[in-house]
């Protein structure tokens, strides 16, 4: 009896933090890619650090430790307010890519859950480049019947609009620095 | 299926391995009989029933034997010997598809829509059906496996995931992610015939091969709960690693497997003594756990590798990189090939289980993730 009390007991703080971590719902993917008329290792020189974000137009700036390391850590402070935390999964210098996840979000900035992104930039020929980002996440509300600024079509439209907005500038940065 | 029904009433498909063939102008049929409580021995205990027609002859004979299952391991078995196309059956949760995959040729053969977004599957114990969970659709999918059709879909409460299939009496079982149930279904009427309460959102469901006990993996309780298949009440829960996703129970059904998607480890389950034999560190987000020749091999969704878990020691012996977010992962009916759906890639790769090295891969439907038994 007193074993099933404090058992109880225990779980109780994991049952009520599971009602956050839930997940049904389906895992929506979204890839967008540019190319660049640039070559592949210029491209990947200016995103190759995981703390130098400043590339895409809507990043403020951006402070964590790690390096590029797997495990390092930062946050991503919007213009406009807002801040994500993000953790790298991996790093591949010589496959121009890495992987990287949100840890926490801001479902005003991104309304998504579980999200995982990789981005890489591949040689294209004749001198270009394409670059790849991609991302794989739930939708912000983890039950049944979401409210609309947090279903699937919303987390796909933000993260599009993340993917887009940061490669079309990273076209624009590159290819306009000659 | 043919005359074997007639002649043992009682006698359920799932029980009987049957075929037919030619030799010398007769007709053999032979019928595979596995013994209830003998399954995990496979062939060996099985009873082996032959019977000849030769109606080339002047009379008719028919000869019928009854052997004991020595006979069965000198002739080899149709059962084990290809007697159903080898095929993979992929749920595609994006593209809304089950696509039907030769893995002589690693070619799409075929494929079905199933709204809903479908992602687990399992097969009856005759593999002429398969049963998918649509999770948006809050359905059971009935597919009819050789016309490629779907013959029934069942409203099964809000969130079907994980399922399995009882071996022997081919029910089937379906987790409920937000109703923490596992949901019973009999083969036949295709009704729900009750549910069983179990921890939060249940995931993956197995059942061992002696058809006794039921295991789901309670994701969000962080353990596994032991249902006795007869009585349907949990008999034991053992707790693992956290928020384990996929589980298998190995052929022994001695050991089970679970996938740890937070704690990035495998959790063994010694299943007799309900205890924890060993927690393997594995890839970033595991998901799924087959087993094939002495090892285990772990689908790292995050890492995006195949985690191979030699079985003696416990111990990682190799990574292997396969396509993007690897989810579904099982062994094929030799052993020789492990499949694994890459949900991001959207490709179905072949795994050689002797030289660990990926050896083919097949393009399919966007979004695979085959989580369950879903290798014909």
């Amino acid at each position: 009896m007193l074993r099933t009390l404090a058992l109880g007991l225990l779980m109780l703080p994991l049952v009520m933090m599971n009602v956050a971590n839930a997940h049904g719902p389906t895992r929506q993917k979204v890839t967008e890619t540019v190319e660049i008329n640039a070559a592949p290792d210029k491209v990947w020189a200016v995103i190759a650090d995981f703390h130098d974000f400043s590339w895409h137009p809507a990043v403020e700036k951006t402070e964590g430790d790690g390096g590029n390391k797997e495990g390092a850590k930062r946050t991503v402070f919007i213009k406009g307010g807002g801040q994500l935390l993000e953790e790298l999964l991996s790093y591949d210098a010589a496959g121009r890519n890495f992987k990287y996840a949100i840890i926490e979000t801001d479902m005003k900035v991104l309304p998504v859950n579980n999200y995982s992104s990789a981005i890489m930039v591949e040689d294209a020929g004749d001198g270009k480049s394409k670059v790849t980002w991609r991302g794989a996440f739930y939708r912000g509300y983890m039950n049944n019947d979401p409210p609309a600024d947090q279903d699937d079509a919303a987390a796909v439209k933000a993260a599009k609009g993340v993917y887009r907005g940061g490669l079309d500038a990273l076209k624009k940065k590159v290819e306009g620095a000659g | 299926m043919f005359w074997i029904k007639h002649l043992i009433p009682g006698w359920r498909s799932s029980n009987v391995c049957e075929s037919r063939t030619q030799s010398k102008g007769c007709l053999v049929f032979r019928a595979d009989i596995l013994v209830p409580g003998m399954e995990p021995y496979g062939r060996v205990g099985a009873l082996l029933l032959v019977t000849r027609v030769c109606p080339m002859r002047s009379t008719a004979s028919a000869i019928a034997a009854v052997l004991l299952s020595l006979a069965s391991t000198i002739l080899p078995s149709p059962c084990v010997a290809g007697a159903a196309p080898a095929e993979a059956l992929v749920t595609s949760q994006l593209a809304e598809k089950v696509s039907f995959v030769d893995l002589e040729t690693l070619q799409v053969t075929g494929e079905v829509s199933v709204p809903g977004k479908p992602a687990g599957i399992a097969l009856a114990p005759d593999r002429a059906r398969a049963y998918v969970t649509a999770p948006e659709a809050k359905e059971l999918v009935v597919i009819d496996v050789d016309a490629r059709k779907v013959v029934r879909r069942l409203h099964v409460g809000n969130g079907p995931l994980g399922i399995a299939v009882h071996p022997l009496d081919g029910r089937i079982f379906v987790a409920d992610w937000y109703d923490h149930r596992i949901a019973v279904i009999d083969a036949g009427t295709l009704a729900i015939t009750s549910y069983v309460k179990v921890g939060e959102s249940p995931s993956g469901v197995a059942v061992t091969p002696d058809g006794r006990f039921v295991l789901s993996a309670d994701r969000d309780s962080h353990q596994v709960s032991v249902i006795d298949a007869a009585t349907l009440v949990v008999v034991k829960t053992v707790p693992v690693g956290k928020r384990p996703f996929g589980l298998t129970i190995d052929a022994s059904g001695r050991r089970a497997y679970t996938a740890n998607v937070k704690s990035d480890d495998v959790s063994i389950i010694d299943l007799a003594a309900g205890t924890i034999l060993a927690t393997v560190p594995v890839g970033k987000r595991p998901y799924a756990v087959a087993l094939a020749g002495g090892r285990a091999f772990v689908t790292d969704q995050y890492s995006q590798t195949v985690s191979v878990i030699d079985l003696a020691t416990n111990a990682v012996i190799r990574t292997l990189k396969v396509g993007a977010y690897p989810e579904g992962i099982a062994a094929d009916r030799t052993g020789r090939f492990v499949y694994v759906a890459c949900w991001e890639d959207n490709t179905l790769e072949r795994i050689d289980v002797d030289s660990l090295e990926v050896t083919a891969r097949v393009t399919v439907p966007d979004g695979p993730r085959a989580f369950g038994d879903f290798l014909r």
